[in-house]
């Protein structure tokens, strides 16, 4: 929404001390978003109006040539001998005395303006001299316009005055965030905006008459026109008047109106269409007219019946636009003896249009429910700012003040008028204290502070029960605080350096006593605030229009107890270190959506992953049921970027559907975490071992069991495990078949991990309570076990490791080599033994002997000491 | 004849005149014993001075800017690297548990209760349908802000307050919204949510936690402002800014916004059972994306979840 900073200051009298910066900060910091400010009046630099003194055609064109007078500003550029200035014009209007809009040479033409900055200059027409140009209101950046130059009232103007002077344009347009006023539909007129200004400024609002006056309607005829409105949810009030339609002709000079409703990004339609947008601008309220006699015949009728309802499901419309809608029963439609007239809020039916023929209007000023326009903006894609407003929900309390404002400036006699209002709704009073206030935010505001500050907005605040007492209890700030508001403190924060200048803190242990009165407020909410219901909202406009920036800082207290960390969330900072730091991989974020095809290509069941349905492509349509598959999608194009023997993973929440529902109905979670490793089984192994030893957690392997190996379909069964931690299964890994890899375009060894950290998070970790260390020297052999092909090397190591254990020896048994060769039957395992007696030094006979149990044992399990 | 081999035959010689002391009278014995040792002191040490000089000629220098000897392999030092988001995650939760604040994860599938009915969104209520929410088949959400976990917080907390305490709460999480991804725009980013409820919780003090994360965050004092903002959820609400840190190379007059904040609406506490006539709260939420990328100057947000190496390889 655009705001005009100059048509503010027309309801607000801004103190002297406050610049156009000061105000536009404290608008942002205490009103509204500003997305951008806008300074008209460079645009408008070098613009003057100037009489057209003499015009003669330039023969075979279809151009003039002018001789213009732009009083004092003739002697600036090159004149003529009369001290006129030359100008070429090709509009079809220009004529000797005209007052028209120059731009001079020299000057950028306001429409290009911040685009491709067109700057004019001295050049030949035709071979002649033309000095700048005179222009049409298309553009000066006002109109759509564009045949015709722009004609100036000599009423208004003379010749030699910058245009910016004669039409406000020395101005700054605030383009402020209109998703940052949702809930404020009075602060979409200028008004409601200019009133909050006041409020901000610490100045009273004085009320235009528009909201103010009575709203009474004067009735100058009587021609029959009745209203229902069918349910009061859809539409709580409907206003309107009949009166003959104003033969005001569209002007033939560019006018102030026009440049009120192009400041507001709108255009001039007609004298009538234009006074409601600007009302619509003014006040927030939209209007709509009606052709009358139209509403009479379209219904076959004697008299218009006007029936506000929901329409029917399929029910026809053709819009003023000429697009005809079918509508569904969201939508609300104005009817007249039961035929539509017009899409409630949105636009008006083809069927009852102001045209040549129209006499008489009916002027609509009505209220309608704000779910169901929005759902109408949606379904018809209608983005006006009339719909813009009623999807703010404007008061049903403004209708008809805003429609007698209207007729009032039309100047016209009703004929007829109607007010249907079912919704009304009680006035809101909310009662507060002082202290409730001061309380919540944190300040010490006095009595007087807080009551002027929300009369200055139009509540009416009845205070009671006032007492002196000392503040003790309200967290306040010093008196001699540089950022606080004592007793003399402006609402403006001024007498500091800026409204944003640094808070000092105080200290909520060491209250700095003053005296505060307190006292008991009846609130009565201005009809137009239809946001206010509660203290907190009364709180807020407290709290806003002083400005947040003036509240005092105090950190709450607390007692020396440990905050908790969720253990899932320190397991995942720990592992990062470990899988980062340590193990050398990489950390990835993939989406949590996945695409049907992602999972199809591992062999997961697309239906056990949650739906979204309104998802934004097909490549983001399922919830993810694991990691490793997004992992996966990801090793191809690392790997043609150059990327070698790299390894993967990612930590984040995954789901299925066969899971279940959590006891509160909402979806089963798990924190996952999935590693992808460009490399074997083993590789993979001996990373997850080294992770397992930091975690200071043991971990066992089972051969993947055929439930695994469907729950995790892209593993390889005869070339995976699953691994099990405290007896619980945790996840599986192993090698990625070649089936899978296939679908990713990957002719290498890739191996996964998917691990539930669930129950890592919370297990026990075992403390080292046994050191390899002895007094007594370690003794040092190599040891090869010819063994079976098919017997598992797990087996020697196991009865090895026991061995030592059982001869309470301390040993290391390290695997040297597995060595198989091409044609046997057997494979050689050879180990490392170093080993020592905690209680002496082992002598030779005794070393011979110990080798000699362990050729014994390895024997008893097939295996033959080479 | 090498320096060593010189010196070494002068020692033999010195060595051979030890001798000598026998021929001479006890009284000259000791003198000529000093004299003879100190001699071989300076010998001894002209050796090694000698040999310490031969052996550096045989070394051969290194070319240090080289990353190997020559015909020697390259070394490979292989190091892996943590996710920006996630490392800037983990601090900010630091932070927070530092502060005091407990740290419990948001969910990234959730319910129209969570992600709104107890955030005092009216039903049908427009301002939905500003959170651009993606639905699944079953009408579960993936929720568009961590806000949907202030419910569940207050409700797993309550009994802090029951106990005489206040809840604290820090609320990292990913988050969804059905927006079509550019520079500035991901459907999937990170947020950080806080509540804090106590019986005396005010407006000030949550500017005072705010200041305080940030300037933690950022290591140096720093300035805030407000703007207007609205939340169903909170009432007073605002929007926190701050004024571009010298670390992220600002001059001082920029700000940046970095959060939604306010008191928490006294529905949501009755919602989780809490009586706003005794207890107030306020909470915030804001994005990780944003830090992030002003940390370290990203111009495009959809890196974070490339996957691409030659990115996160930086990190």
């Amino acid at each position: 929404m655009l705001i005009s900073l100059n048509e503010i200051k027309k309801y607000v009298s801004v103190p002297t001390d406050v610049t156009d910066q000061k105000l536009l900060e404290l608008i942002g910091s205490r009103l509204v978003e500003i997305e951008e400010t806008i300074d008209l009046a460079p645009r408008y630099h070098g613009i003057y109006i100037a009489k057209v003194v003499s015009c003669e055609p330039i023969p075979d064109t279809h151009l003039h040539l002018c001789a213009i007078d732009a009083g004092e500003h003739n002697a600036e550029f090159n004149q003529l001998e009369n001290g006129l200035i030359q100008v070429v014009c090709g509009a079809p209007n220009v004529h000797a005395g005209m007052l028209a809009v120059w731009i001079t040479p020299g000057s950028i033409v306001p429409e290009t303006y911040d685009n491709e900055n067109f700057k004019l200059s001295v050049r030949k027409l035709r071979g002649y001299e033309s000095n700048g140009m005179l222009a049409g209101a298309d553009e000066l950046g006002l109109d759509t316009e564009h045949k015709f130059i722009a004609e100036v009232d000599p009423k208004i103007a003379r010749p030699g005055q910058a245009l910016a002077e004669v039409f406000d344009l020395n101005d700054i347009i605030l383009d402020v965030e209109n998703k940052s006023l949702t809930h404020r539909p009075d602060c979409f007129g200028l008004i409601g905006f200019a009133r909050e200004v006041a409020g901000i400024l610490g100045v009273h609002f004085e009320e235009p008459a528009v909201f103010s006056g009575t709203e009474r309607m004067s009735k100058a005829g009587e021609l029959p026109i009745e209203v229902k409105i069918s349910d009061a949810e859809l539409c709580p009030r409907y206003s309107c008047a009949v009166f003959e339609l104003p033969k005001h002709e569209k002007s033939k000079y560019l006018t102030h109106d026009q440049v009120f409703l192009a400041k507001a990004g709108m255009r001039a339609i007609d004298p009538m269409v234009d006074l409601t947008n600007i009302l619509m601008l003014e006040t927030g309220q939209p209007l709509h007219a009606f052709d009358y006699d139209k509403l009479v015949t379209v219904g076959e009728a004697e008299a218009p019946k006007i029936v506000v309802r929901a329409a029917k499901d399929g029910e026809e419309l053709q819009l003023l636009d000429g697009k005809t809608i079918s509508c569904t029963t969201d939508d609300i439609l104005i009817t007249s003896n039961d035929v539509p007239v017009a899409l409630a809020g949105a636009m008006g039916g083809k069927n009852t249009d102001i045209d040549a023929s129209t006499t008489r209007v009916v002027l609509e000023s009505a209220t309608f429910s704000l779910y169901h326009l929005r759902k109408t903006q949606m379904a018809h894609g209608i983005f006006s700012e009339a719909i813009t407003r009623f999807t703010k929900g404007q008061p049903a309390t403004m209708t008809l003040s805003v429609l007698v404002e209207a007729v009032h400036r039309l100047d016209v006699g009703v004929l007829a008028n109607a007010d249907d209002y079912p919704g009304k709704e009680k006035q809101n009073v909310v009662k507060i204290t002082t202290d409730e206030i001061n309380g919540l935010l944190g300040t010490g505001y006095s009595v007087e502070e807080i009551v002027k500050t929300l009369e200055n907005v139009g509540f009416k605040v009845e205070v009671s029960e006032i007492t002196a007492q000392g503040g003790v209890h309200v967290s306040v700030r010093g008196a001699n605080d540089q950022a606080g508001a004592g007793p003399n403190h402006g609402p403006l924060g001024l007498d500091s350096e800026s409204a944003t200048a640094p808070r000092a803190e105080t200290s909520r242990q060491d209250p700095v006593r003053c005296s505060v009165n307190t006292a008991a407020l009846k609130v009565t909410v201005p009809k137009w605030r239809t946001d206010i219901h509660i203290k907190e909202d009364i709180i807020e406009e407290v709290g806003r229009l002083l400005g947040y920036d003036n509240i005092a800082l105090s950190l709450p207290t607390r007692p020396f107890i440990e905050a908790t960390i969720d253990p899932l969330i320190s397991l995942k900072t720990e592992l990062r270190a470990i899988l980062s730091d340590n193990l050398s991989m990489h950390e990835l974020l993939t989406y949590s959506f996945v695409s049907q095809s992602l999972l199809e290509k591992v062999g997961m069941e697309v239906d056990n992953s949650y739906e979204i349905v309104n998802s934004i492509s097909p490549e983001l349509q399922r919830f993810r049921q694991q990691i490793v598959p997004s992992l996966l999608d990801k090793v191809r194009e690392n790997l043609k970027s150059g990327h070698r023997d790299f390894c993967l993973y990612e930590m984040n929440q995954v789901s299925v559907k066969s899971a279940g529902l959590t006891s509160e109905g909402t979806p089963q979670l798990k924190m996952h975490l999935g590693i992808v490793d460009l490399g074997d089984f083993y590789q993979l192994k001996m990373k997850l071992l080294a992770m397992f030893r930091e975690l200071k957690v043991s971990l066992e392997y089972k051969q993947l069991s055929p439930e695994t190996a469907k729950h995790d379909s892209y593993l390889e069964p005869k070339r995976s495990a699953e691994i099990f931690v405290q007896g619980q299964k945790i996840g599986a890994f192993g090698e990625v078949r070649a089936a899978v890899l296939r679908q990713f375009k990957l002719d290498k060894t890739v191996s996964a991990l998917e691990l539930n950290l669930e129950k890592l998070s919370t297990c026990t970790r075992e403390m080292k309570t046994k050191f390899k260390l002895s007094k007594f020297p370690f003794v040092e052999r190599d040891l090869t076990l010819k063994v079976d092909e098919e017997a598992p090397f797990g087996r020697f190591d196991q009865v090895l490791v026991g061995y030592f254990d059982e001869k309470k020896l301390i040993a290391e048994v390290t695997p040297v080599s597995i060595y198989q060769g091409d044609d046997t039957a057997t494979k050689n395992l050879s180990f490392h033994l170093k080993f020592s007696d905690p209680e002496k030094t082992l002598k030779t006979e005794e070393i011979s002997a110990i080798m000699e149990e362990i050729t014994i044992a390895v024997s008893q399990i097939g295996a033959e000491v080479v | 004849m090498s320096d060593v081999e010189k010196w070494k035959s002068e020692l033999k010689k010195l060595n051979s005149e030890y001798a000598k002391i026998k021929t001479l009278p006890p009284e000259e014995r000791g003198k000529f014993g000093r004299e003879m040792n100190a001699k071989k002191q300076k010998i001894l040490a002209a050796i090694s001075a000698a040999e310490a000089e031969a052996e550096s000629t045989s070394i051969t220098p290194i070319d240090i800017s080289a990353p190997a000897a020559p015909n020697e392999a390259i070394p490979h030092v292989s190091r892996g690297s943590k996710h920006p988001l996630m490392t800037e995650l983990d601090r900010v939760i630091q932070i927070y548990a530092s502060m005091g604040f407990d740290i419990m994860e948001s969910r990234q599938l959730d319910d129209e209760l969570h992600m709104f009915d107890s955030l005092n969104f009216p039903k049908d209520h427009p301002a939905r349908d500003g959170y651009d929410t993606f639905r699944t088949s079953e009408n579960f959400i993936p929720p568009a802000h961590t806000s949907t976990m202030q419910h569940r917080a207050l409700k797993k907390y309550k009994r802090k307050l029951d106990e005489g305490g206040k809840i604290a709460v820090a609320i990292p999480g990913r988050v969804f919204r059905n927006e079509d991804a550019d520079a500035t725009h991901e459907h999937t980013f990170y947020q950080c949510e806080g509540v804090f409820v106590s019986k005396d919780a005010t407006m000030g003090q949550m500017f005072a936690v705010l200041k305080h994360f940030f300037e933690a965050y950022y290591g140096q004092k720093l300035k805030i402002k407000t703007q207007p903002g609205y939340f169903p959820f909170t009432e007073p609400s605002a929007e926190l800014l701050i004024e571009k840190p010298a670390s992220l190379g600002g001059k001082g007059g920029d700000w940046l916004e970095m959060l939604g904040c306010g008191m928490i609406h006294p529905n949501v506490l009755k919602m989780a059972d809490i009586d706003p006539e005794i207890y107030h709260g306020f909470a915030w939420g804001g994005g990780i994306d944003r830090l992030a990328m002003l940390k370290y100057g990203l111009s495009d947000v959809r890196y974070f979840e490339s996957g691409k190496l030659d990115f996160l390889e930086e990190f």
